[in-house]
């Protein structure tokens, strides 16, 4: 989310800022102007045929010929999306790829109700204004630039010792003047050739899926492995000590058996003392107490000073709480291990139905989202619950990390 | 009885060191892995292999497949698998080279520390040992369960000790029952479940379990 917003801060600038008329960015502006007539036309001969197939649907040859019409508009809108893409540098997602059923009547179906051919039709309706303004504004930028330029060449002096400095000005406002005239072609681009929003939600929403799905299934198997190799195996050792010792004492070897007994009990409270923590892993049972309690006392079992301030009116969502928390515990475990960090806080806000955390550390920075790094992990998991994870770690510190969570699902 | 353990659980590896030690076996070797343990047995030739299922590096059936391995490849030395839990495949998998000297144990049974030495003893002189959960399964699991349910429910008290690995009169002093009733109630078995007796106690239990599985 944050990565989109900056992108398109980045698109105003280079909208507004001038940039000289050799630079390449401008030449392949003014090519893409030059294309669009050709892409208008195109376009308009398509439009001719959707209407053609509309005014027909009253008869049934109609409806093929719009269905068909239809699906030929994604490829013109493909087209349209990849000069775009090249030449305007707008970044636009690739919509869905079109998936009939089978069937003649379904293939039907599905490119009538295709929203993505819709849209390019739309597309080519509605950028007719935005190409008339590009293309008028080139031809009268760099075409009228040009040709009083080259006034000398078709008037006396002195006119056009006024006429070409007048040319020179004209185009060196071209390369701006031209990328200003461009932003409504840049918008209707962006938005109707584009993954809809819908489309995209629904991507996130299957990303977030499958990651819940594998996460879930991560978790279990991470859950029976300890159980299997740590309690399990300990609680099988302590059974057969205390079988030994059983033995021992049924023979009246008292002294043989004292030394088992204590190994055995040992062995006992190891098990629990490995079995706490495990159970606390899975999921804290301070969380029972909500959110604060539960922040509190990793706080407290955090080896550094951790500042905690909790503010949370509305209690959220069981699960919200518990990714919270694995957050909150992830995040304070990385400074512990890699920040060197001599004092770190943590603050909890509930506003708004927003759930806001924001874990501190006056460490060396440099954390980054790469891969491998829990922080992925943790963008990974958050993002399952719609939520979103901002890292703001300079080299040198200090490390502010912000995540924020919907109250409730 | 010269004995190689292997078991990735250093804590349990290092238990059942002590235990055999303790009763007078020599532990030739205790390793933590699938490759150690084949390598060490090439190297000692042990009586019987103590083997736990689950082991790095893939934490799945790593020692089963060891196991199988030196069966074939050392038929003398006994192996006794050591799981966590019970797997009839598991059981099949081991028992489809052969029947002799070989064993299948939940790890529990190390707690009854006699039954878990006589097992190994038994293994050692080439019978055949299954864990009481293990029969259950097989026989709970059946397919042919009209072919089980022509048995009264003595003579598959006596199936199962059989399946166990026990001998005639090892059952007899189970279930309470004279040595003659005991073999009375064995001919009737394979009678009903059309096998040919036999006198060895490991071809019965492979017997018993392949028709079971069948």
């Amino acid at each position: 989310m944050r990565a989109r917003i900056r992108r398109h801060h980045e698109d105003v600038l280079r909208t507004f800022s001038g940039c000289p008329p050799w630079s390449s960015a401008a030449g392949r502006e003014l090519v893409y102007t030059l294309i669009l007539p050709l892409a208008v036309g195109v376009g308009l001969v398509h439009l001719v045929l959707v209407l053609f197939g509309v005014l027909t649907t009253v008869n049934l040859i109609g409806v093929p010929l719009l269905a068909l019409s239809l699906v030929a508009a994604r490829g013109l809108g493909t087209v349209n999306r990849r000069l775009a893409r090249v030449l305007l540098g707008v970044p636009i997602t690739d919509p869905a790829p079109f998936r009939p059923g089978r069937g003649l009547f379904r293939w039907i179906g599905a490119a009538l109700t295709d929203a993505t051919g819709w849209r390019a039709v739309a597309h080519a309706l509605l950028r007719l204004p935005a190409a008339a303004l590009a293309f008028a504004a080139a031809a009268g930028l760099w075409g009228g630039g040009l040709v009083l330029l080259a006034s000398p060449l078709w008037r006396g002096w002195p006119g056009a010792a006024l006429l070409s400095p007048a040319g020179l000005v004209l185009l060196l406002l071209a390369p701006s003047g031209l990328r200003l005239a461009l932003a409504p072609e840049r918008l209707l681009a962006r938005t109707l050739l584009g993954m809809s929003a819908n489309e995209a939600r629904i991507r996130r929403l299957e990303r977030a899926r499958a990651f819940a799905a594998d996460d879930a299934v991560a978790r279990l198997r991470q859950v029976e492995r300890d159980l299997h190799d740590g309690t399990s195996a300990r609680l099988v050792t302590l059974a057969m000590t205390l079988g030994l010792a059983r033995e021992e004492l049924d023979l009246g070897h008292l002294e043989r058996a004292r030394p088992l007994v204590e190994g055995a009990h040992r062995d006992a409270k190891e098990t629990m003392a490995e079995l706490r923590d495990l159970i606390r892993g899975m999921l804290p049972p301070a969380l029972d107490q909500g959110l604060e309690t539960a922040l509190a006392t990793l706080a407290a079992r955090t080896p550094m000073p951790v500042r905690l301030d909790a503010d949370l009116p509305e209690r959220p969502d069981p699960s919200i709480e518990a990714v919270a928390y694995f957050c909150a515990a992830e995040l304070l475990a990385n400074v512990v291990r890699h920040s060197g960090a001599r004092h770190a806080s943590a603050d909890v806000r509930g506003r708004d139905g927003r759930l806001t955390l924001v874990v501190r550390d006056d460490g060396a920075g440099g954390a980054v989202t790469g891969a491998g790094s829990g922080l992925r992990g943790l963008a990974a998991r958050t993002g399952a619950v719609d939520g979103t994870v901002d890292v703001r770690s300079p080299a040198g510190g200090p490390t502010v990390i912000t995540v924020a969570l919907p109250l409730h699902i | 009885m010269r004995i190689v353990i292997a078991e990735d659980a250093a804590m349990l590896r290092d238990g059942l060191r002590m235990l055999l030690t303790a009763r007078g076996h020599d532990v030739v070797a205790a390793v933590g892995d699938g490759e150690a343990l084949r390598a060490a047995v090439a190297e000692h030739e042990p009586d019987v292999a103590v083997v736990d299922v689950r082991m790095p590096p893939s934490h799945t059936d790593e020692g089963l497949r060891a196991a199988i391995r030196i069966r074939r490849d050392h038929p003398d030395v006994g192996v006794l698998v050591f799981s966590q839990y019970v797997e009839t495949r598991y059981a099949a998998q081991l028992l489809a080279e052969g029947a002799h000297g070989v064993g299948y144990l939940l790890k529990e049974r190390v707690a009854d520390v006699a039954d878990f030495l006589a097992a190994l003893d038994r293994i050692a002189d080439g019978e055949t040992v299954l864990d009481p959960e293990v029969v259950t399964q097989i026989m709970g699991a059946s397919r042919r369960v009209e072919t089980l349910a022509t048995l009264s429910s003595r003579e598959r008290d006596v199936l199962a000790l059989m399946a166990e690995g026990r001998s005639n009169s090892a059952i007899a002093s189970a279930l309470f029952l004279s040595y003659g009733s005991v073999e009375k109630h064995v001919s009737q078995i394979f009678a009903k479940l059309g096998l040919p007796p036999s006198d060895h106690d490991h071809r019965r239990v492979l017997a018993v379990l392949r028709h079971l599985q069948a």
